[in-house]
């Protein structure tokens, strides 16, 4: 039984971590949309089997909630999002295809290593997922800085918030409830309102990519 | 329950005064004097919670100690109060230069909320909850960054909200590992994320796990609290938003991220010693004095100059955590002038924007003449920032670097006292070209009614206060805080 939940937690957090490798060298929203979509729902049926084999009910509603805002709100309002604006392909990125592989690669192995005095003192089935969140964390974290269209940027960081989600239901169980679900909170509002500047961008520069935004310098 | 009422009085006015100004659509002057008493009863409250934790009681009220004001809690809910009250005033009309004349509604809606959000933060025991009130903060904040729109402000608003959530979501990656290493020790608990706790279980903590979260918690509530090489938001932000919020921004909400580093910075310490967080501190601490300085002497716009000079101070009050018990005093004593000299800057420099419609320092000039009250008002906002006596930033930066050679740390306090010079010289140089002279064409003279003054002329007066005699309830509730930390 503990083999079998320590296999599921690895190879959920694999897949987790493979949707957000897809964004370096896939191109265009359609694509990054899809790959997110697939992340959350792996990442809610991933926390629905911790809470199944850790016993733990209030998980369920957490997958439930996960499942609901990240897997079905927010990409349909990507959809939306992406349809208005015609971006089709992140033409060219700041860092090339080839060159953001060989960094992620770097940045998981950099996540084994800082995971170390994590995994020594963990004694959950679930602790060998955890280098494969921190990695998550550091590759999304590569996508925010190093794309250009706004659009892109704002998948890095729904990506970054599913890898945080990602440690803590691997580390702890997830957090308290009342935590969880301001974060969801948090997570909705934040969503929103940068989908309201998408907007505002778009209309006032014409474009969104984010190269253009040169004003304030220094 | 005169607890629970304390922190009913001190959040609930200003989320029913966010309803009532989405309610009252046609009536924006009783909105706007709505929101204006519900400050008047915040900063009541803050005051009488100051009061207790000078007496030593700790107010403490909800389920499982959801909120818990100690001296710490109290100085910062004051300053907030203080500060989101002086901001969110709805001055007359449209004879006066005020930047928001009336403040429109989006403002008092959102401005309210991030007062509340604020003010939660500092009063929430919960470290995750306090988390999820610092991110609302970048929230409601944001949203009135574009209130007038232009390209800058869309630009600045885009490069706060990313930044700031990227930076925020981190601290919450640095919550997670401090709690899976709390409950891997002594078990799942509903309340193992209160402070209070976490703080009692710190000693037996795994010292490298909480230097791991420490790093993530840093480079999180650092970014918010506009520490450098992070703080490249900062500027644009703080320069684009409407006057009253950057007043509130740089003011205030740069105390609560500090707030929030104190806090765990006390955790990871009682772990494994000072040694780690201060190696840390020190280094951000001088980065953006640096930057802050250095900047302080190239920018050409008055607002930015502002905004450049509130990342010269964070570092300040960094350093000053790292330099023992006198220097947390120092620092803490620093906050509090600095939210006051800011906060009253920043506002004074909208209304010098109405005016002169240019935030460049080369089309300002004869501002003594044009605007007389505002420009000395200002012109003794910028003195006090450049620390000089009689000013309550004069006495907190001397206590900072006499704290920081005290301590034998001789080398980091030169280097500081240095960086400081620096930015004294770049400020007064713009202040010289900005106040004499005569005004360029067109621009008006005169000033509005005087009761516009009266708030600014009561921070002058407290700020010169602090700097004189340094009052007893403030240095005693500052003690507190200190006696409270063992650094």
């Amino acid at each position: 039984m503990q083999g079998v939940f320590s296999q599921i937690s690895v190879l959920g957090a694999s897949g987790v971590l493979l949707c957000g490798l897809l964004l370096l060298w896939r191109r265009g929203a359609g694509a990054y949309i899809s790959a997110f979509t697939w992340q959350s729902a792996i990442l809610a049926g991933l926390t629905a089997a911790i809470g199944y084999f850790g016993n733990d009910a209030q998980l369920y509603a957490v997958a439930a909630l996960l499942f609901a805002i990240k897997a079905v709100a927010i990409p349909r309002l990507l959809r939306r999002l992406a349809a208005r604006f015609t971006v089709s392909r992140e033409s060219a990125p700041f860092v090339n295809t080839g060159t953001s592989l060989v960094v992620s690669g770097l940045l998981v192995l950099l996540a084994y290593a800082a995971a170390r005095p994590l995994q020594a003192i963990a004694d959950a089935p679930t602790k060998d997922g955890m280098p494969l969140a921190m990695g998550l964390l550091f590759v999304s974290l590569f996508v925010v800085v190093s794309r250009r269209q706004a659009l892109t940027q704002v998948v890095g960081f729904l990506m970054l918030e599913n890898a945080i989600a990602l440690l803590a239901v691997l580390a702890t169980y997830g957090v308290p409830l009342i935590v969880e679900i301001g974060v969801f909170l948090d997570v909705l509002m934040g969503f929103l309102v940068m989908q309201i500047f998408l907007y505002d961008i778009h209309d006032t520069f014409s474009t969104t990519d984010v190269d253009v935004m040169r004003r304030l310098k220094h | 329950m005169i607890d629970a009422l304390l922190l009913i009085a001190l959040l609930g006015p200003w989320g029913a005064a966010a309803a009532l100004a989405a309610v009252l659509r046609r009536a924006p002057r009783a909105a706007g004097w709505a929101v204006a008493a519900a400050g008047g009863v915040s900063l009541s409250a803050a005051a009488w919670l100051w009061l207790r934790a000078l007496r030593g009681v700790t107010t403490v009220a909800g389920p499982g100690m959801l909120f818990r004001v100690d001296p710490l809690s109290a100085l910062i809910a004051g300053c907030i109060a203080a500060v989101a009250g002086l901001a969110m005033l709805p001055w007359p009309g449209p004879t006066d230069d005020d930047p928001e004349p009336g403040r429109p509604r989006t403002f008092r809606i959102f401005g309210s909320l991030f007062a509340l959000s604020m003010l939660l933060a500092v009063t929430l025991n919960n470290v995750a909850l306090m988390w999820v009130a610092i991110e609302a903060t970048t929230i409601m904040s944001a949203v009135l960054i574009p209130l007038h729109r232009s390209k800058a402000s869309v630009e600045a608003s885009w490069k706060y909200i990313l930044i700031g959530s990227v930076g925020i979501a981190l601290a919450f990656a640095g919550t997670v590992l401090a709690y899976f290493d709390f409950i891997s020790l002594l078990g799942r608990r509903e309340d193992a994320l209160n402070w209070t706790l976490l703080l009692d279980a710190a000693p037996g903590l795994h010292p490298d796990v909480l230097r791991l979260a420490f790093v993530f918690l840093l480079v999180g509530y650092g970014t918010k609290a506009g520490l450098a090489p992070m703080h490249t938001w900062l500027p644009d932000a703080h320069s684009e938003a409407p006057a009253p919020l950057s007043a509130m921004m740089s003011g205030v909400l740069l105390a609560v991220a500090q707030y929030a580093i104190f806090r765990w910075k006390a955790v990871v310490d009682a772990a494994g010693g000072p040694a780690f967080t201060n190696q840390l501190l020190t280094a951000l601490g001088l980065l953006s004095l640096a930057v802050g300085a250095l900047s302080l002497v190239r920018q050409q716009s008055y607002k930015r100059l502002l905004a450049y000079s509130s990342v010269e101070h964070s570092g300040l009050i960094c350093l000053g955590f790292t330099f023992g018990p006198a220097g947390v005093f120092a620092s803490m004593l620093h906050i509090v002038n600095h939210a006051l000299a800011k906060s009253a800057s920043f506002l004074l420099a909208g209304r010098v924007l109405a005016r002169y419609r240019s935030p460049e320092v080369d089309r300002v000039s004869g501002l003594v003449r044009t605007m007389p009250a505002t420009g000395s008002l200002f012109a003794a906002g910028l003195l006090a920032l450049m620390g000089l006596p009689p000013f309550g930033l004069f006495v907190s930066e001397f206590l900072l670097f006499k704290a920081g050679f005290a301590g034998g740390h001789v080398a980091v306090t030169s280097a500081a006292l240095l960086l400081v010079a620096i930015g004294f010289a770049g400020l007064a140089g713009h202040l010289a070209r900005m106040l004499p002279g005569a005004a360029p064409e067109g621009i008006a003279a005169g000033e509005g009614p005087w009761i516009v003054f009266a708030p600014f002329v009561v921070s002058m007066a407290a700020l010169v206060t602090l700097g004189l005699l340094l009052p007893d309830g403030i240095a005693r509730l500052i003690g507190r805080i200190v006696e409270g930390f063992p650094a």
